[in-house]
């Protein structure tokens, strides 16, 4: 085989009529193999996939924007989406840790046990809040995989997460209640004002 | 009377036929007969027909191999059991699982031989190349046969962790979410192999029936036909260990 091609690299027409053959059949067969890898690829991604859709409006109580108080978090979890409302407006998080993707679970106070345990915790730099030894108590995130732990904004502050949680799209529909897009990531200053 | 004997012979012959087709050489009781025997057998034919004693001594092989080849038939047949209840689909898995648990006759314990195997392989597994490492059985001429096991390590590593997502708790779905998040991490192909991995965005349905797939037929194929390659080269490169 390897002598075949050599002799039809050094002099096309040296070729014998049982060696073009030989090539022809190879180059056939590796054509053939890469057009079934590429098939067997195609074959395995889905083309619709039925999952949940990315873009959703809160029922319930949830519809409605005047439904939530200033400065409360609301956690959809089975969205995995938690809506904020602070003073200059709403904003919804994409509840998936960024460091491999579980769901961090809201706690009133995340801040606590490593004040006591005499570990630093940077500042927020959205908010600037910063648990010391006289207000040891802040609310937010903590991640069952692996210990990562977030601010009510979103922001990280221990553990292995990389960065923080994304913010997704958030607006008002032409009903009046909340419409949120999970396949669009924002901004963290975006913010939604009713 | 005479035609009735010679129909009798006439199926006698071909009984002791059939019956020799099958006990082809007899009872072993010469050397040459024993060394025929294991000559023209399969099942005997994985062994050479001289072995020395110290090339299977225990203490050099631990017969690790073996163990993790038996084990493999272990996971192979409760896993064939465990078939008949469990049906790959997230409203189904859980609940199968706890059924084979708490109301199969046996099912638990069948599901606890095939859980408890699978661990056992892995170990075995490890062991079994730290084993071959540490004689230096690797070296030349077993080099491609070293090959073959580093290839048998990861197809039971991808056997292992396909069937973790099988049993549909919480930690079957987050071990997996954090496990295709890890490939999600890899150069240019990680977000496209996660999403052929999970059939989807999120560890879901499609993802489960895929797991299943590669966990009873693909992959299982493809460490059977490499251990048939890798007891073949055993057979053919000769015994590493006392010389």
């Amino acid at each position: 085989m390897a002598s075949d091609f050599k002799r039809f690299m050094e002099d096309s027409r040296e070729i014998s009529r049982r060696s073009f053959l030989a090539i022809a059949g190879w180059v056939g067969f590796t054509v053939a193999s890469a057009i079934a890898l590429f098939q067997s690829v195609k074959f395995l991604q889905p083309n619709a996939t039925y999952e949940d859709p990315p873009a959703f409006k809160p029922v319930g109580d949830l519809a409605l924007p005047s439904n939530y108080a200033v400065g409360s978090t609301t956690v959809i979890i089975d969205k995995r989406v938690v809506i904020n409302r602070d003073a200059d407006g709403f904003y919804a998080i994409s509840l998936i840790c960024t460091h491999l993707g579980c769901t961090p679970r809201y706690f009133p106070d995340v801040t606590s046990d490593l004040v006591d345990a005499g570990t630093q915790i940077s500042k927020d730099p959205d908010t600037g809040q910063l648990a010391t030894k006289a207000n040891p108590i802040l609310p937010g995130f903590k991640c069952p995989c692996h210990g990562s732990r977030y601010f009510r904004d979103a922001d990280n502050f221990f553990g292995p997460a990389p960065r923080p949680m994304d913010r997704v799209h958030i607006e008002l529909a032409k009903d009046g209640k909340l419409f949120i897009d999970r396949s669009i990531i924002v901004d963290h200053h975006y913010r939604l004002k009713v | 009377m005479k035609v009735i004997r010679g129909a009798v012979d006439e199926m006698w012959t071909v009984v002791e036929q059939m019956v020799g087709s099958v006990f082809r050489h007899g009872l072993p009781l010469t050397d040459k007969i024993a060394a025929r025997t294991a000559l023209t057998n399969f099942v005997l034919h994985i062994h050479p027909v001289r072995v020395r004693r110290s090339w299977i001594r225990m203490s050099y092989t631990l017969c690790l191999g073996g163990l993790s080849f038996f084990l493999f038939i272990v996971l192979t047949v409760t896993g064939l059991y465990l078939m008949f209840y469990y049906v790959p689909s997230i409203n189904h898995a859980y609940q199968d699982m706890r059924d084979l648990q708490f109301v199969v006759t046996f099912g638990g314990f069948i599901r606890n031989m095939h859980r408890w195997a699978a661990h056992a392989m892995v170990i075995t597994v490890w062991l079994h190349m730290a084993r071959v490492f540490l004689t230096g059985s690797y070296k030349k001429p077993r080099e491609f046969n070293w090959a073959l096991g580093t290839l048998l390590l990861l197809i039971t590593l991808l056997l292992s962790f396909t069937g973790y997502l099988l049993p549909w708790d919480q930690l079957s779905i987050w071990a997996v979410t954090v496990g295709t998040n890890m490939a999600k991490y890899a150069p240019i192909a990680g977000p496209y192999t996660r999403y052929l991995l999970l059939g989807g965005r999120a560890v879901g349905d499609a993802t489960l029936l895929r797991f299943y797939v590669a966990h009873v037929v693909g992959l299982p194929l493809v460490a059977f036909l490499l251990m048939v390659f890798h007891f073949w080269r055993v057979r053919k490169d000769g015994f590493s260990g006392g010389l």
